[in-house]
This record gives structure tokens, C-alpha cells and sequence, in this order.
């Protein structure tokens, strides 16, 4: 048998090995031990630091804290853009050229200049350098008129282009720091791994230390020529939504910013919660393609499914904050429809419709990314729901689900015969939606080809040239009122974008765009 | 684990060949381990082979999950991004210009990262290896020391106790346990610190070997090492627990084995000190078996990293292999791959070697 010498080795062994392990022990949170840190959770979708390929969420949120663009938007309102590197902008009345008088006394990071010739150079490389936003800037031509103006030309109008420039994508870079790092502005471009590291913009944060996927630490920039921002430090983390909210409630981080609908129920009542319908518009299509489909292309079958899906039973999937989207427009930007122009469920007139169709039982295939969530919300409980809404109209839909690279590939070559996707702004413009007209990029993807509906295509048309904020509001509401007389999309809801933080964080605004802007953010 | 070791006796035969025999014979271990690490290369080249072919059966677009859907729908952005990772090449090609790489030290450059896949690994590697390396001690330790706890305890309420903890710690998933755990120690009881490896207000210390521990102590800075340490304590045990529950039923059965034998019941009658038993007799013929699990056991600690690594927001291979998986990052999942093999095949290496070291049989042979 075991002496009583044994036992209390083998045990004295396990109790050290706790020891050893145990003796960091419990931390104070981060709040407390650096009051100046801030610390954001969210789920990280990031490549880069480098603005002129910057395109994802969560490099927007490090773009826009580090690098100034010529202009911005005054907290959440995306209507009309404001002064940023540049003071001033005009715009000719044929809307081609954009004239932009440069501020004075704005410094880069390291104390030089904000000059006209970095500006050229910023903006052409991001336009040929083909990188993710390079379209932003497609067949603008940017010059430097004297010191302190530039301006942009475009082949056509282009009323759209002032609402671009705040894009981070653009943000201004100092020209020579670049260059000495590889920047050559073209294809060739070797200035990112240098951008990844340090930032060369003139923005009220630097770059400590940046990491695609575990975090991005940003600290204020001494130099900043600006109102200094209230944290010295933030701490930018890659956390999943479900550790996101301890984290929050805790207060080991500030702010969480991927939380469902579900999640921030029930907060405790130290947290504040922000619920903003986001910007991202969740649709429905009806392929219009003979050969994918002999069902879908049917006028009548896309009226049923228009006037079959319950809006009001989506919208409560979706959660508090969610809304109703009227047209493929979002809410906030110019041109969207009023809310009294949404479609509502009609049972009898879809059954109508489906009766006039001349098909009956019709079966489709519907569809979708099975892991995509937006805004914390998952595209699968939606497809169930419109399946059993169809259901009652007599149409079986069969879901469909796959990864989102597998599924987009499908989508993109306008191969799925019904699909459930989103589009998110790529600038808050209404001119971003015209690729869902006939033979644009998601009219392509619905089979819809080029010349298929003279009347969307006109209207579309209209739109585009329209300059002048009255006009162009009409014009794009009329666009979509003819999309969704005849057109295969079926606008479904702007999901809710949750964003929850410690009582102590003031002027949090959600930003369709960059999401959150963490220079604007207070301390209490 | 075929212990190999066995298969390489010396045939008695005619003079010089026995002579040469012998003198080959006068480094067995280094014979061996040369033939293992031929065997290694070989393996290793079988996972590049194994894991190009599987990323490129996948159904999807790296193109479609790396560009955004606007730059998508223009054709010039696609062609210049496909140019730009090679993947405009023939198949193998790209499978030639990847192994021509390897071959120079090049995994190639992440498609996410946008960085070459190398410098990754080297920022993700040290810190799975920190956890993982403190799970391995903490296993061995209280694994071994439970079982034999229990060997010696047998059928008494420690005994229970333990077969109770062992077995709650090889059946609970390790991701459920991960959520749990955290919101425990960390949301209920506050006795433990939050995500990631370190407090975000400290930052990290100046990076010489990747641990943060190490650095930490390197650097002198008391206050990163507690909060690093602190940081490590519920992934450890996590991600620990299967592999102690695991240990725990084999030592004890390995060491109830080795009570029963005669040297032992020779030793007791002979007077030896409980201790001198326990260490010398029992515990030492009583490794080979634990020395298999473990080695089997820390493989498969990897495929929990990917897990516990999501939920403690741990900046380790696992979320970098899950992320690189998701948005089809062909060279770095590659990357991935071919880390996880080697450091298979330097287990089962360590493990055969081991084998030499505790059972003088192996190296009689």
C-alpha cells in the first residue's frame, strides 16, 4: 500500500504545477489599470492598412482613424458630405469636374506638409494600382491646378464623386514617405507591407501595431494638427460575438460591435445599446434567365413572391432596430423610398398572381450563403421563413444553402434560379445601386440581361445623369419605383446594427461607412 | 507508433559484413534517427502534396472571397489579383512553383495578410506553442499524477473522485467547455482575466522568442508576466483537461499493472523506501504505455487549439488556419498544414526516442 510519503508527493507536484501556472492570477480590468485605453471587440474582417486597398469593415475603422480624406460626413448623416483635408469643394454644373481648395496647415504624421502633389499621388495610385476600391475612382483624372487645389475629372457627370472622397479608401498619404517605402502607384506597388506597420497619413491616429487577425493597436498621433482625441491608445481586438458580450459586460473591453438583436437583449442597464438599421439591404431574386430557369423569368411568379413574403414576420426575425427595405436604397441614403412605399403581404393577390402565371405547383431552388451573417444576423432562419411563407401561396421553394465562397461563385455567374444575398453601400450614393439594372453587375447575377426592361434601363439612365440633390432624389425614388414594378429583386429589410459600450463612451455614432469613427468617441 | 527501433538487429552472418554491422551498430540511435528523418522529409512532402490537392478540390473562388462584390464585377481587378497570387497558372505549376518555394524556405504569400505566409507562422506559431506548451506540462503533471494518485488509492474516494474528473474531462467537448469556462471564471466569478494573450493596456512585451511569458521575464517587466500568466490559466486547463482525464485512466491502470508484479512485492519485502519504489520500480515500467497516449494525445491538442483558440480570443495557428480555411487562402492553409504535420512527426520522433531512453530493452536491440 501507498505510504502516507507518497501521496503527499504525487500531491505536492499537482499543487505546484497549479502554482506555477496560477500566478498571474486575476487581472484588473483594462479600463482601470490605463484610463486613456480604449479597447473594441469585434469580429476582425481586415487585409490591410495600406488605404489604397483598404475595403473591408474593419480596415475602415483603422483607415478612417489614421488617415484624412479630402472629405468626410458629420457623424452618421451621409447626406451631404463636409469638409475634411479640403476646405472647400465645387462642383461644375455638368457635374464632371470636382474643384477642391486644400486646407492649410494640415501636417502628416511626421510633421511635414499636407501638399497638392500628395494628394495627386494618393488618389492615382488607389485608382491604378487595381486594388479592391480602384473602381472607385475609374476614369477620374486628378491634377493639381497650383498649390493648394486639385482637381478631379470625369468623362461623365458624376455627381456622385463628393461622396466618394470620404470613403477611407482614399485617404491622403504622405507622397514621400511612401515612395521611399515602394509606393510606384501602379500594379507593382510594394508601399503595403510597409503601410501594415506604420502610418503615413495625417489622421489623429497612428499605427502601433497591426495584426490581420488578433489586433490593431492605434495610439494618438503626437503630431496631430487637429482636436486631439480622447483615448491616448485603442486597442482594436478579433473577438466572436458570443465572448464579445462578456468582454463588454464585464468591462474588460469599451466596445462590442457584432452583437445580434438577440445578444443585447437584456443588457444590463450600465451598458449603453445602440441600434441603428444599418445600411445593408437584404434582397431576394427571381433569376430572369430562359435557360436557368423556365419558372422564375414568369412576370407573374416574381408578382406572387413579391406579394407573398410576410415583411412584418422578417422584420421581427431580424429584431428591434431592423427596418423594412421599401427599394434596394437604404434609408439613409439620398433617393431611398419613404416606408409608405414598402410592399406588404397580400395572401389573396399572391394566389392571384400565381393562378395568372399559368403554372402550377411550381417548385424553385432557392439559394444562399449558409454562414454569412450581416449584422450579427444569419441568412438562414430568413430563407426558412419566406419558404414557409410561400408555402401558403402554393409555391415550394427548396433551400439551398452553401458556404458563402461556394455560393457566391454560383451568385456571381447568375447561375442560382432564386437567390437571398445583401448589398452594402460601397459609398453612400444612390449611383452605387445602378448595378441592379438590367445588364449591370447584380442585374447580371438575377439574369437579367442588357435591353431586357426599357423602362428601368430609361429610368436608369435618367438617374445617373441627374445632377442636383432635388433632382436626383426624384430621379433615383422613380427608378426604384419601376424596379420594383417589374424587376426581379424583391427588397427584404436593413438588418440592425448593435453596437453596445461601457456607460463611460460618449458620441458613439454608427457610420454606414466606417462603421465607428474612434477618433470622435469621449471618455466620462 | 510502431517502435522501429526493434527492426534493425544486426544479422549474424560471414566476417566483414558482420564487422560492418558492427560498426553501424556502434550509434544505433543515430542510425535510427537519420532513417526517421528521411521517413519525416518523405511524410512531409506526402502533407504538401495532400494538402494542395484538397484545397484545390474545394468548390469556391478564392477570387470571390477575397475581392469586394463591386471589384468583383470588373474584370481587369480579378485578372490582376489572379495574376498576382499565380493562380492564372496551370495546376502544376502552381503545385511546382509552391514545392520550388518550400524548397527555399518560401511558403508563399497569404492572399488575407498580403504578407509572406513564413512571417505569419512565425507571429502565430509561439503563441499556440505557449498555450499548448502549458497544457502539455500541466497534463503530464496532474494527468500522471492523478493516476498514479489513483493507482495507489484504489477503489477509495479519491479513486472515484478521479475516475469522475477523468471521465468528465474526455467526454465534455472541448468547445462547449471553452464558453463555459470563461463565463464562469470570467463573467461570474471574476477570478480570471479576459480575451486575448495579455492585458490590451500593458500591450505586449518586445518580442524575442514569441512567448509572451518568456519575453515578459526577459524584459524584466513583472507586470506583462503576471498578466500573461494569468491570461494562460483557463485556456490551459481547458484545453488540458482531455488529455489529463485521458492520462489519468492510463497511468492508473498501467501503474495498478506494475504494483502487482513481483520485483515490486520484492522491493516491499527487501525494505526499500516507499519513495525509491514508486519513482524506480513502478513508475519507470510504467511510462512506456503513458508515453504512447501522451504522444498520441498532444497531436490531437492541436485540433483543440482551433476552438479553445476562437473563444479566448487567443491570436494562435488555430484562428489564423480557421480564417485562412474560410476566405480560401490556398498558401497559408497550406502553411498551416504542413506546420501541423511536422509537429506531428517531431512527436512520434520524441516519442520513439523516449522509448530508448526509459526501456533498456528497446536499446539492448
Amino acid at each position: 500500500m501507498a505510504t502516507r510519503s507518497q501521496t503527499a508527493a504525487v500531491l505536492l507536484a499537482g499543487a505546484l504545477a497549479l502554482a506555477a501556472c496560477g500566478s498571474g492570477g486575476a487581472q484588473a480590468p483594462a479600463a482601470q489599470s490605463g484610463a486613456k485605453t480604449l479597447v473594441i471587440d469585434t469580429s476582425f474582417d481586415l487585409k490591410t492598412a495600406d488605404p489604397g486597398r483598404t475595403y473591408e469593415p474593419t480596415g475602415l475603422i483603422v483607415g478612417k482613424a489614421t488617415y484624412e480624406t479630402l472629405l468626410t460626413f458629420d457623424g452618421g448623416d451621409v447626406t451631404k458630405p463636409v469638409p475634411a483635408l479640403a476646405e472647400s469643394y465645387e462642383l461644375s454644373e455638368d457635374g464632371k469636374v470636382v474643384t477642391l481648395k486644400l486646407k492649410q496647415g494640415a501636417t502628416f504624421a511626421d510633421g511635414s506638409p499636407v501638399t497638392a502633389d500628395d494628394v495627386v499621388f494618393s488618389l492615382t495610385r488607389v485608382r491604378d494600382m487595381k486594388g479592391t476600391p480602384s473602381f472607385l475612382l475609374d476614369g477620374v483624372e486628378v491634377a493639381k491646378t497650383d498649390d493648394s487645389t486639385v482637381t478631379l475629372t470625369s468623362k461623365q457627370a458624376n455627381p456622385a464623386l463628393p461622396y466618394i472622397l470620404p470613403n477611407p479608401a482614399l485617404g491622403i498619404l504622405n507622397s514621400k514617405v511612401a515612395k521611399q517605402n515602394g509606393a510606384t502607384a501602379d500594379p507593382q506597388d510594394k508601399a503595403e507591407q510597409y503601410l501594415n506597420s506604420a502610418s503615413a497619413g495625417s489622421g489623429p491616429y497612428t499605427i502601433e501595431s497591426f495584426n490581420v487577425s488578433s489586433q490593431v493597436v492605434l495610439k494618438a498621433n503626437p503630431k496631430y494638427y487637429g482636436t486631439k482625441p480622447a483615448y491616448d491608445k485603442v486597442v482594436i481586438r478579433n473577438v466572436e460575438a458570443a465572448t464579445q458580450k462578456l468582454n463588454v459586460q464585464r468591462g474588460d473591453s469599451q466596445v462590442a460591435l457584432n452583437l445580434s438583436g438577440d445578444q443585447v437583449t437584456g443588457m444590463p442597464a450600465n451598458l449603453q445599446v445602440k441600434k441603428t438599421a444599418s445600411a445593408n439591404v437584404i434582397f431576394l431574386f427571381a433569376n430572369q434567365n430562359q435557360e436557368i430557369s423556365k419558372t422564375t423569368p414568369n412576370a407573374k411568379f416574381v408578382e406572387a413572391v413579391r406579394k407573398g413574403v410576410d415583411y412584418a414576420g422578417l422584420l421581427e426575425l431580424a429584431g428591434e432596430g431592423a427596418t423594412q427595405a421599401p427599394g434596394v436604397i437604404p434609408s439613409q441614403i439620398l433617393g431611398a423610398l419613404g416606408a409608405d412605399q414598402a410592399a406588404k403581404r397580400d395572401l389573396e393577390g399572391a394566389k392571384a398572381a400565381l393562378a395568372a402565371s399559368g403554372l402550377s405547383n411550381p417548385t424553385v431552388k432557392l439559394e444562399y450563403p449558409s454562414e454569412l451573417t450581416v449584422n450579427g444576423l444569419s441568412f438562414q432562419p430568413l430563407a426558412e421563413r419566406i419558404q414557409a411563407n410561400l408555402k401558403e401561396v402554393g409555391i415550394t421553394v427548396d433551400l439551398n444553402p452553401a458556404p458563402v465562397t461556394t455560393a457566391l461563385d454560383n451568385y456571381r455567374n447568375g447561375k442560382e434560379e432564386m437567390g437571398l444575398w445583401y448589398w452594402g453601400p460601397d459609398y453612400p450614393d444612390p449611383s452605387d445601386y445602378l448595378v441592379f439594372l438590367p445588364g449591370k453587375t447584380v442585374g447580371e447575377r438575377a439574369g437579367w440581361k442588357a435591353g431586357s426592361d426599357k423602362t428601368v434601363e430609361e429610368s436608369g439612365e435618367k438617374a445617373a445623369a441627374a445632377v442636383g440633390d432635388d433632382l436626383r432624389k426624384q430621379a433615383y425614388a422613380d427608378m426604384q419605383a419601376k424596379l420594383n414594378a417589374s424587376g426581379p429583386f424583391i427588397p427584404l429589410i436593413q438588418p440592425s446594427q448593435n453596437i453596445v459600450t461601457a456607460a463611460s463612451v460618449t458620441g458613439l455614432e454608427y457610420h454606414p461607412v466606417w462603421t465607428v469613427d474612434v477618433a470622435d468617441l469621449g471618455a466620462k | 507508433m510502431s517502435n522501429t527501433a526493434s527492426g534493425k538487429t544486426p544479422l549474424p552472418g560471414r566476417g566483414p559484413e558482420q564487422a560492418r554491422a558492427r560498426r553501424r551498430g556502434a550509434h544505433p540511435l543515430a542510425r535510427f534517427l537519420v532513417r526517421r528523418l528521411l521517413t519525416a522529409v518523405l511524410l512531409a512532402w506526402g502533407i504538401t502534396l495532400v494538402t494542395f490537392v484538397l484545397t484545390n478540390l474545394v468548390p469556391g473562388d478564392p477570387v470571390a472571397a477575397n475581392l469586394g462584390q463591386r471589384a468583383l464585377g470588373d474584370p481587369a481587378i480579378v485578372a490582376q489579383w489572379r495574376a498576382e497570387h499565380g493562380l492564372d497558372k496551370p495546376l502544376w505549376e502552381q503545385y511546382a512553383l509552391h514545392l520550388q518555394g518550400l524548397l527555399q524556405g518560401d511558403f508563399g504569400t497569404s492572399q488575407q495578410s498580403h504578407r509572406p505566409v513564413a512571417q505569419d507562422l512565425a507571429e502565430f506559431v509561439p503563441a499556440t506553442l505557449e498555450l499548448a506548451g502549458a497544457a502539455i506540462l500541466v497534463s503530464l503533471v496532474l494527468g500522471v499524477g492523478f493516476g498514479v494518485l489513483a493507482a495507489l488509492r484504489r477503489d477509495r474516494l479519491s479513486d472515484h473522485l478521479l475516475r469522475v474528473l477523468s471521465l468528465v474531462g474526455i467526454s465534455v467537448p472541448t468547445f462547449w467547455l471553452a464558453l463555459v469556462a470563461f463565463y464562469v471564471f470570467f463573467y461570474r466569478l471574476q477570478i480570471t482575466p479576459g480575451s486575448g494573450r495579455v492585458d490590451p493596456a500593458l500591450g505586449g512585451a518586445p518580442p524575442v522568442t514569441g512567448l509572451q511569458t518568456i519575453d515578459a521575464l526577459l524584459a524584466g517587466r513583472w507586470d506583462i508576466f503576471a498578466s500573461a500568466a494569468g491570461h494562460l490559466i483557463t485556456p490551459t486547463l481547458v484545453l488540458a483537461l482531455y488529455t489529463i482525464g485521458l492520462l489519468t485512466r492510463f497511468t492508473r491502470s498501467a501503474v495498478l499493472e506494475v504494483l502487482g508484479q513481483d520485483y515490486v512485492r520484492a522491493a516491499r519485502a527487501k525494505g526499500l523506501p516507499g519513495r525509491v519504489i514508486l519513482f524506480r520500480y513502478v513508475l519507470r515500467s510504467a511510462l512506456v504505455p503513458i508515453i504512447t497516449v501522451a504522444g498520441l494525445a498532444f497531436g490531437s491538442l492541436l485540433s483543440g487549439t482551433v476552438l479553445v483558440e476562437a473563444i479566448f480570443a487567443w491570436p494562435g495557428i488555430g484562428q489564423y488556419a480557421y480564417k485562412s480555411a474560410t476566405t480560401l487562402d490556398l498558401p497559408a492553409v497550406m502553411g498551416v498544414g504542413l506546420v501541423v504535420g511536422v509537429v506531428y512527426l517531431v512527436i512520434n520522433l520524441i516519442v520513439d526516442v523516449l522509448y530508448g531512453v526509459i526501456d533498456p530493452r528497446v536499446r539492448l536491440q
